[in-house]
């Protein structure tokens, strides 16, 4: 500290008064500039120096960049005192910012017994934050009355995985190797392999777990009691962010087989979900789809709401909401179920859609940016 | 790769296959929707043509001091209204266009007109206005402007229709576009072409649809030369090729298609070229078969023989290609090349060769129609980065059987009104098994009960209802009592299993008419995730102390590891990462809340805890699991911070583990916090300061729990956090087997006695210890039938005496059987003392 003070003081001659106090610095200044407007640039920086969290960011300030931009643009006789006094207030900046630099010292041992520190004011004594400031991410609070409407319905919740294989992501699900389908999921793989020397992958669908739920369920679904499973689950897209569009979102799966299930068992079983969802009827629509794990596949989407749309265009007007269909008899199979005894369905969709369509939020990017600004409103 | 790409549909293409009225275009689009794809966009193409006139140039001179500039008299047959016109009609136009000329047809843009090629982006609308003097009413239009083509050398002249007539309507462009999502489409080749989707929108509106002729039963009547050109064609893979077929064509005059063909290729976004390529990309719009023509000369000349050879083969050894867009690659070694004896022409099924491009002056063509392997087609493409309408159809595994209707019918158009004769046999080399071309079909026929079909749907259609809207797609039908055999037409390449066969009944019936009913289930109630819900009671729990659950990236930077002093050769490492900022899977999870805490400081935040509950994922666990697969570890993480200029006292170590503590009471569980001595070489513990945290164990189980403590200075330091930081990281699989709930404690009738006690004591003796101490001691000595509370009061240090702490705590003492008095507790205390001056260095104060 010292000799910093005494680089500053050789520079600009006795204008420094350095005080340590408490382990801070403060500063006052009686440095002046010859020109005005550095002068009264210099006075409100130093004055904002003081409160800026980071204090690097003084030198983001408009008003110094205003002071660059002023001196390009004077006459050159008057550039080089200008320019001089501006460098002078850059440097004197400079100073200042290091002298505010904490070291980020070790601190000493603490008792990691004690309930506080030793002299540790009473209102410094642990306590909990106010609960209004508290909040359950909105993501999580959804796929919970998901989890809790489906398991009204008889539905079991088991939660997917986060790194999966080969297998499970294409091959159990009937997605021959090479096969151009593969390509729709933009999945990330790992450098690590599996024990098949194949990339692991970070799953790009929640169906990963339709062949584990499919081969868990086979015993009890011979003793008569239907599959009946929902996979809430984090899956990864190679994808640029925008405000539409996550490399990284939620997804419910959901899987039925029983004997003489159809695919109008399964447009009903996923309107009456969406309908106890938004708690209003909802006009939907089915599109024919292809997956390579579901015959027939379909897309089911919902109407959005008047106040939700863009413009009257067809493609606002619906949102294509779950990916579905009947179970292929090959993954059936692929579980030991035998296809010509039990049939099934199976969908998937994507967390984030019904949330942002819920409380109508402008920006799926909000979700995983951990900012308080947002996450406080759903205190 | 072809994720938002479509299918154009035009309808008026589409309609010239369909022998009745189509519905209205909204009505139309539901239906395509609803039964054949997800429908991206209509367009309406009519609109960007509506005032184009066709018009002729009857007087054409140079313009005044202007090197380059016509005066026209145009006629337009006096359709364009509000445009100044001379005593005969006719309207006067300035044109720079070198091919302008008296008594050619144009397509004129009149005064008020967009042009066509900036419709729908920057709109420019032409206006009469004068050039060096002399008024122009609007302009005459080159393909360019026209949106047809890409050139801009002249004008374009017009081959049909009269001065007045609608553009737009002599060349069909009054159209509708329907771009249909070809994700549906990935295993339905056919509806790659026009005629696909044609047939798909008779049958979806239950009409019978009928191949054309040229399709079903290809013309082998094309007139040959006389002159045959010697053309060979070999097939060494025949796998990867099951069909191959060839034929040379001469008397070919290159030269720009007619403007019927250029603007039909147009409408569906293709780019006219000349009257070779685009009769190959017409037939390849039409039917989803890619086709390609070779320069026959320039194949013949590759190996200097009489006889042009085509060969489909692996590439040799250091075999280069340069491709038609100007790319010189080396081939994959399991791509398919097709070759001369000695030279690569093209890399099969991808692009073609530069080096046999049809240029203007070839006069002899090899037109190619072959199938190849869908996954060796995508292979090379991906390894290549080559992606073209060609691929984009291959990769669907094109029929190998429509390929000589196919290349007959591109045959006829190209000799059709010309000089050009086929100048060779139709060459085939198939490695198809005859029986399957003999059946015709790729699949044999197939028996399937009219029951399986309804069980599955929910329908209760009869057999012929069944058999009516299959035959409507072309598919052969017997309908039997209770059952059908259907045998799927020969452009059908996804028709395998009974349940193609249902999904072609329920779509073209249409699921609009599924009926909706639930299945029946038992009153049993669902299996319940007790792993799940202790979560979500974490959650609550956590909220309900005022902190906010966040959600953060499962990857990391490699930074952020190294920043908080984690081993990256632990961590599961992308290899398509986005950004670097998203390589590692991370580790823990702590040091993605510390990543957010500076955002938020300094968006105003003083004082806020953060959490998240999330999986890990490590290198030392990689096939630790039940299948042999990465284990992953549910971790629950937690972090306070205060921003300094709040200047807290005291340590934020013990905010973090007030915040645990209440969380463990509200499971009924009571925590062991140790100092950690030797920290270990675990990933979670890294970012915390070894003299500031503690392991953290579960007292009654003395289950491992996790670690809660302040961050090094180095942590805090790179993650600009505040001094005031502190945070936890716990194993929620470990918490969940031991958690229980608070449980009750029975009241007592009886008020409790309060009592204080300060104690004295030595620095290193810590608090835990101390109170453990008091625990004990008055645990044995406690009236019978008591309950015992104690809570800290006060933890204070003299500052002339490091070397000793005072602790005050608050003794509460209720009896289940009588009120106990202030003498009873004050011996009790006094007894207290006294042991634990025998144990420590105590002395009450």
């Amino acid at each position: 500290m010292f000799m910093l003070s005494v680089y500053v003081i050789s520079l600009y001659g006795n204008c420094f008064l350095c005080i340590k106090l408490k382990g801070l610095l403060y500063y006052s200044s009686d440095m002046s500039y010859q020109n005005t407007l550095i002068d009264q640039t210099a006075e409100l920086l130093k004055n904002r120096l003081q409160e800026l969290s980071v204090k690097q960011d003084i030198f983001k300030a408009v008003e110094l960049r205003a002071l660059y931009d002023q001196l390009r643009i004077l006459p050159p006789e008057e550039k080089a005192s200008f320019g001089q006094e501006v460098n002078a207030l850059r440097q004197e900046l400079t100073a200042l910012v290091q002298a505010t630099q904490v070291d980020a010292a070790s601190l000493p041992p603490i008792d990691v017994t004690a309930p506080f520190a030793s002299n540790t004011a009473v209102a410094d004594r642990p306590h909990l934050l106010p609960t209004e400031l508290g909040s359950v991410h909105p993501l999580m609070t959804e796929i919970a009355t998901i989890v809790d409407i489906f398991g009204r319905m008889g539905f079991a919740a088991v939660e997917s995985r986060q790194i999966d294989d080969d297998h499970h992501m294409f091959n159990t699900l009937n997605f021959p190797e090479g096969h151009p389908a593969r390509d729709d999921f933009d999945t990330f793989t790992t450098e690590q392999t599996d024990k098949n020397g194949k990339s692991l992958i970070a799953p790009a669908h929640t169906s990963i777990m339709q062949h584990r739920i499919l081969k868990a369920g086979k015993a009890q679904l011979e003793a008569g009691t239907p599959i009946a499973s929902v996979m809430p689950g984090r899956v990864f897209r190679n994808e640029d962010l925008d405000a539409t569009h996550e490399h990284t979102f939620y997804q419910l799966e959901g899987v039925y087989v029983s004997t003489g299930v159809n695919a109008g068992m399964l447009m009903a079983t996923l309107q009456t979900f969406l309908n106890s969802y938004f708690g209003q009827e909802l006009k939907t629509k089915t599109q024919p789809f292809y997956f390579p794990f579901t015959e027939p596949s379909f897309e089911f989407a919902i109407e959005r709401p008047a106040v939700l749309r863009k413009d009257d265009s067809e493609e606002q007007q619906w949102l294509e909401l779950v990916g579905c269909g009947m179970i292929h008899p090959n993954v059936l199979r692929h579980a030991g179920i035998d296809p010509e005894v039990y049939t099934g369905f199976a969908w998937g969709f994507g967390i984030e859609r019904l949330v942002l369509m819920k409380y109508g939020i402008e920006d799926i990017r909000h979700f995983e940016s951990a900012k308080l600004d947002f996450l406080r409103q759903f205190s | 790769m072809e994720r938002g790409s479509v299918v154009k549909v035009s309808v008026n293409w589409i309609k010239e296959y369909l022998d009745f009225e189509l519905p209205p275009t909204d009505e139309l689009v539901a239906c395509i929707g609803a039964q054949i794809g997800a429908v991206e966009a209509v367009i309406d193409l009519g609109a960007q043509y509506k005032d184009v006139l066709i018009a002729r140039v009857v007087s054409c001179e140079k313009l005044a001091d202007s090197d380059h500039l016509n005066v026209c008299w145009i006629d337009d047959g006096g359709k364009a209204s509000n445009v100044e016109r001379n005593d005969q009609g006719l309207v006067q136009v300035v044109c720079g266009a070198p091919n302008v000329r008296a008594g050619i047809l144009v397509a004129w843009l009149p005064p008020g007109t967009t042009v066509p090629s900036s419709f729908g982006k920057d709109p420019f609308v032409l206006e009469a206005r004068s050039l060096r003097g002399t008024l122009s009413n609007g302009m005459l239009a080159s393909p360019k402007e026209l949106a047809i083509g890409d050139g801009h050398e002249g004008i374009m002249e017009i081959d049909a229709g009269e001065p007045g007539a609608d553009f737009a309507k002599t060349y069909k462009l009054d159209d509708v576009i329907i771009d249909v999502e070809n994700k549906m489409f990935t295993h339905r080749p056919d509806c790659f072409g026009e005629l696909g989707v044609a047939r798909e929108v008779a049958a979806v509106l239950g009409q019978q649809f009928t191949s054309p002729d040229w399709y079903k039963n290809p013309s082998k009547e094309l007139p040959l030369s006389a002159d045959r050109l010697p053309l060979v064609i070999k097939n060494e893979l025949p796998e990867l090729v099951p069909r191959f077929m060839a034929v040379a064509i001469s008397g070919l005059k290159v030269q720009p298609s007619p403007i019927w063909l250029q603007t039909l290729l147009s409408r569906v976004g293709i780019r006219p070229i000349n009257n070779i390529v685009d009769v190959t990309n017409y037939m390849m719009m039409l039917t989803g078969q890619p086709l390609h023509a070779y320069d026959y000369d320039k194949v013949r000349a590759l190996d200097g023989t009489d006889t042009a050879t085509l060969i489909a083969r692996n590439p040799r050894d250091s075999e280069r290609l340069t491709l038609l867009n100007g790319k010189t690659i080396d081939p994959r070694k399991e791509a398919i090349m097709i070759a001369t004896e000695t030279t690569p022409v093209g890399l099969g099924g991808v692009m073609g060769g530069a080096e046999t491009e049809v240029t203007d002056a070839t006069v002899a063509i090899i037109l190619e129609c072959a199938t190849f392997d869908m996954y060796s087609i995508r292979r090379t493409s991906m390894a290549h980065g080559l992606f073209s309408d060609a691929v984009t159809r291959f990769n669907k595994g094109q029929s190998p059987l429509q390929n000589e209707a196919v290349l007959l019918k591109a045959a006829q158009e190209l000799l059709a009104g010309g000089t050009a004769q086929l100048a060779s046999d139709v060459l085939d080399s198939t490695s198809l098994p005859s029986e399957t071309l003999q059946r015709g079909s790729l699949h044999p026929p197939m028996s399937i009960e009219t029951a399986f079909i309804n069980a599955r749907l929910g329908f209760l259609l009869s057999g012929s209802e069944m058999a009516t809207v299959l035959a409507n797609a072309e598919f052969t039908v017997e309908s039997h009592d209770d059952w059908l055999q259907v045998s799927a037409p020969f452009w059908r390449t996804d028709i395998e299993l009974r349940e193609d066969i249902v999904e072609e009944v329920g779509r073209l019936h249409g699921f609009d008419k599924l009926p909706l009913q639930l299945p029946l289930r038992s009153v049993a109630p669902a299996t319940t995730n007790y792993l799940f819900n202790f979560k979500t009671a974490i959650r609550n729990q956590l909220s309900r102390g005022g902190a906010n659950e966040v959600l953060t990236y499962s990857f990391v930077h490699g930074k952020l590891l190294d920043n908080v002093g984690q081993n990256k050769d632990l961590a599961f490492k992308l290899n398509n990462a986005l950004s670097p900022e998203l390589q590692y899977y991370r580790l823990s999870l702590v040091p993605s809340l510390l990543n957010k805490v500076h955002a938020n400081v300094k968006s105003g935040y003083d004082e806020f805890a953060l959490f998240e509950l999330g999986k890990v994922h490590s290198l030392d666990y990689i096939d630790s699991d039940a299948d042999g697969l990465p284990q992953e570890f549910e971790k629950l993480a937690f972090v306070y911070a205060a921003n300094d200029k709040l200047k807290k006292s005291g340590a934020a170590y013990h905010m973090a583990k007030y915040y645990l503590e209440s969380l463990a009471s509200h499971f009924g569980l009571a925590l062991r916090f140790e100092p950690i001595t030797t920290m270990p070489d675990s990933s979670f513990v890294k970012p915390f300061d070894p003299e500031r945290c503690a392991a953290v164990s579960d007292v009654a189980s003395g289950e491992p729990l996790g670690i809660v403590g302040e961050f090094s200075a180095a942590v805090r330091k790179n993650l600009k956090l505040p001094v005031f930081s502190a945070g936890f990281e716990l194993d929620i699989e470990a918490l969940f087997g031991i958690a229980g709930s608070k449980g009750y404690r029975t009241l007592s009738k009886f008020p409790a006695t309060e009592q204080d006690i300060c104690f004295r004591i030595p620095n290193i003796l810590s608090y835990g210890e101390l109170q453990q101490a008091v625990f004990s001691d008055l645990s044995v000595i406690k009236p019978p039938n008591s309950l015992l509370q104690i809570s800290p009061l006060d933890i204070y240090q003299r500052q002339d005496d490091t070397d000793h702490k005072q602790i005050t705590f608050r003794l509460r003492l209720t009896s289940y059987e009588r009120t106990l008095t202030d003498k009873e507790v004050s011996n009790l205390v006094e007894q207290l003392a006294a042991s634990l001056a025998q144990k420590f260095d105590v002395a009450q104060v």
